[in-house]
């Protein structure tokens, strides 16, 4: 690969920017949105008390050192202790991370898996019945508000029909209801974009050629059309990954999935700095590191990205 | 102390969804017996800690009081009941004695003794312990002494009446000495002991805390073998889960979704009345609040029969004073808060006020139906021609406002009676220096601060009966409703909820019904 050199380069120093801008950003509004301390004691407590709880937590400093000690902490890793949990922020964070990738890797499996052929059914067979109710369903999946389409399944298909459990995070039964609903807005638009791409595709004079050459459409479809309908479809998967990262936050809470998005918003209502911080510093790695490898992944579907 | 409720659009969302929604499928005979050994509870949220200094919130202390006990415990019905201690007695003014229960041991196997009390009130005292919440409770110690292992003395600095009730609530957890001494605060806190009748299994965060009984607890072992508490913070799904089945007790029910619970042949509703009042709290320094005609219509002008009949399907009472129905001294006599329009009218006129804008400070679901409650006085008042105003704000604006006391009017409070006492409520919040001083009055303060220093009931009683009066002419705050506070549970579960948000799971409160 020509170039693969400067164009990691470039990719790394725009990844730790992003890096960068995101983590000033959520310490600027952190701070902006209110004081963890009165959240923390009771209403009655004097105010000798709340400075020395500002004291023991480092609040009482200005704020440019604040950030100064965040910033330097943060690149060796460090990100404070929980004021919730008193223990190391980066420590709890990670202790919620494997139930989110477990829930947020299968949420985005399953959208591949039944978007994708979805997507290219509903465009061979354009206007037919399958593709007008696949599309019909990919449009409430994709309006729908994550909470309503759990908590409709949790009434539907546990309550009524007693098949799943309603939440909480167990055997992989708990599993089916809380990553349908979070991979819903995926499917939906994986479904949707890999229809439009392959429907162009299909248009194409290269196509059209395959098909006076006689192959059979199966062959024309899997062979001509899906690689060269892969490049758009790849970049919203890619960023349907973020999309994902947010819907957690609504479907770990309506599910009770412990989480990192459950974490964040509760950490958000407890102002509690430390976790909020480490918590939108991971997800950013995470979605710049997915993203990264869908960049890599062009130049495999698409030599010209290589070569420009 | 009531604990957060949601407050994001998620909730009135999911709600909605849920009531638009049919029930369940019809369900074969529902189970109105179990053999289950094992309890399930779900509620609102996660814990934040295991120990008892460092945590005042009702999730944790459903908890932790089932993990340690305390000198005194105070039982649902109100009463202050003997606990680590069989027996205490004042001697003089300021010095209490308690003896001691015999043969108690912890969950580790030592044995319990009076120099676990002095190092636990100690404790609770200490300002240089990293987390420590509670060290406002029993700041009216002077000091401890355990003169034998049996007994412990503590001396007051002033009299103080309330001790032993003081010694119920939170900050009053035993802890054990040498274990918190030897394993260090972190590890204590991950691994509680304690010689309550549960002991500590295990904790997975945000997602259940695993508790089992403890077979030779003092009290009787527990009629479970485990107790499993769930966070379902979505109050939708923590429902589903109760009438699925799949949990045995749910904490925090609203009116509304306690009849779809009762109308499934194998749930019910329990409810206590909460320990505490819902009130309006009055910025009494600001024009025209200041103003005690202005006051009275307001609240003359609360039609709070209709508030408790249509907000809250009626699960609640109208309160008559600044006192808890249930706490020491309430008057019983008082007549709740009339509504009256008419007289409001006369009296908003003859206090000379002249269309003044007043506001109410609200969030939307931090207290349950802080909002909708704002919004039908609001209603109320412009029918008496106030021009009335409801703001929404944040949370954490509120929390901010309470330290800065900067609220623009009245805003909602839910004040909890920690002692079950006047005291621990009301004198607490509105006495001088107090987070709701804004309105002082020399005969009002003398008689609180005198009521607080006497161990004479009588006399105490004398005095907030003339608290009342006052009060009732100037109201600091405006009383709206005495709530009860819903639990769901299955049929099969015979247990009594406590005002102040404890789970009492102990054998005297909790039976599973056997077939």
């Amino acid at each position: 690969m020509r170039g693969l050199l400067p164009f990691l380069g470039s990719r790394l120093l725009r990844a730790a920017i992003a890096l960068w801008l995101v983590s000033t950003v959520v310490f600027v509004v952190m701070r902006l949105s209110g004081d963890p301390v009165p959240l923390l004691l009771p209403p009655d407590a004097p105010r000798s008390e709340i400075f020395r709880v500002r004291a023991e937590l480092g609040l009482d400093r200005p704020l440019p050192v604040q950030y100064a000690v965040f910033l330097g902490n943060a690149l060796r890793g460090d990100f404070g202790r929980s004021i919730h949990f008193r223990q190391p922020a980066f420590g709890v964070v990670l202790g919620y991370l494997p139930a989110t990738l477990e829930l947020g890797l299968t949420a985005f499996a399953l959208a591949i898996v039944i978007a994708l052929p979805i997507g290219v059914i509903s465009a061979v067979r354009r206007n037919s019945a399958v593709d007008q109710t696949a599309m019909g369903l990919a449009l409430v999946g994709q309006s729908a508000p994550t909470f309503f389409i759990g908590i409709l399944l949790i009434l539907i298909v546990s309550l009524n029909l007693g098949l799943l459990p309603t939440s909480g995070r167990e055997s992989w039964r708990h599993l089916v209801l809380p990553s349908l609903t979070l991979g819903a807005f995926a499917m939906a638009s994986i479904a949707r974009l890999t229809r439009s791409s392959v429907l162009e595709v299909l248009r194409a004079d290269y196509v059209r050629t395959a098909r006076a050459k006689g192959l059979s459409e199966a062959l024309v479809v899997a062979k001509h059309t899906l690689k060269n309908a892969a490049v758009p479809i790849v970049t919203i998967t890619g960023l349907q990954f973020g999309t994902l990262l947010g819907g957690a936050v609504v479907t770990e809470t309506v599910f009770a999935w412990p989480g990192i998005g459950r974490l964040a918003i509760q950490s958000i209502y407890n102002r509690d700095y430390p976790v909020v911080q480490c918590t939108v510093f991971l997800s950013a790695v995470l979605f710049i590191v997915i993203n990264f490898c869908i960049d890599l992944l062009y130049g495999v579907l698409d030599p010209r990205v290589r070569s420009s | 102390m009531v604990e957060i409720t949601r407050r994001d659009v998620l909730k009135t969302a999911a709600a909605g969804a849920m009531a638009a929604l049919p029930g369940g499928l019809p369900r074969p005979a529902a189970a109105q017996t179990t053999q289950k050994r094992e309890l399930v509870v779900a509620q609102g949220g996660d814990i934040a800690a295991f120990d008892p200094h460092q945590s005042t919130s009702s999730n944790d202390i459903r908890i932790s009081f089932n993990i340690f006990d305390n000198l005194t415990s105070r039982r649902p019905d109100g009463k202050l009941a003997p606990g680590l201690a069989t027996e205490w007695k004042l001697q003089g003014q300021t010095t209490w004695v308690f003896k001691l229960r015999s043969g108690v041991k912890w969950h580790d196997g030592e044995s319990f003794s009076s120099a676990d009390v002095k190092f636990s009130i100690d404790r609770s005292l200490d300002t240089t312990l990293k987390g420590n919440r509670v060290n406002t409770v029993l700041t009216t110690v002077d000091r401890v002494e355990t003169p034998d292992p049996g007994t412990v003395v503590i001396h007051t600095k002033k009299p103080d009446p309330l001790l032993p009730a003081r010694l119920g609530f939170y900050g009053g957890q035993i802890i054990q000495k040498k274990y918190v001494e030897s394993v260090g605060p972190d590890t204590f806190n991950q691994k509680p002991v304690g010689t309550g009748p549960l002991r500590f299994v295990s904790w997975t965060k945000d997602d259940r805390v695993v508790l089992e009984a403890n077979p030779s607890y003092w009290g009787g072992r527990v009629d479970f073998d485990r107790l499993v508490v769930r966070a379902l913070p979505e109050m939708a799904p923590r429902v589903a889960a109760l009438l699925k089945g799949e949990v045995d007790l749910i904490t925090q029910v609203p009116p509304d979704q306690g009849e779809r619970i009762k109308a499934t042949a194998s749930t019910a509703v329990a409810g206590a009345l909460y320990g505490g009042l819902y009130v309006l709290a009055v910025n009494s320094k600001r024009p025209p609040l200041d103003n005690p005609l202005v006051k009275q219509a307001l609240s003359l002008a609360i039609d709070r029969e209709t508030i408790v009949k249509e907000l809250w399907r009626g699960r609640g009472i109208v309160p008559n004073s600044m006192i808890a129905k249930g706490d020491n001294h309430f008057d019983a006599a008082q007549p709740p808060l009339p509504f009256n329009p008419a007289e409001a009218k006369e009296r908003l006129k003859k206090s000379g006020y002249k269309g003044e804008e007043i506001v109410i400070e609200t969030t939307a679901g931090y207290m349950a139906g802080d909002k909708p409650m704002s919004e039908a006085v609001q209603a109320m008042w412009r029918d008496i021609g106030v021009n009335a105003k409801v703001e929404l704000f944040e949370y954490s604006v509120r929390a901010q406002k309470n330290r800065d006391k900067t609220f623009k009017g009245l805003w909602w409070s839910d004040p909890t009676s920690t002692l079950r006492d006047p005291d621990g409520m009301m004198w607490r919040l509105l006495g001088p220096g107090g987070p709701q001083d804004y309105w002082r009055h020399p005969e009002f303060d003398e008689l609180g601060a005198a009521a607080r220093l006497s161990v004479d009931e009588k006399f105490r009683g004398d005095a907030y009966k003339k608290m009342t009066k006052i009060f009732l002419e100037h109201l600091p705050w405006i009383p709206v409703i005495q709530p009860y506070e819903d639990y769901g549970l299955q049929k099969y579960v015979e247990w009594t909820p406590d005002p102040l948000q404890q789970l009492e799971i102990r054998r005297f409160n909790f039976k599973f019904r056997r077939a």
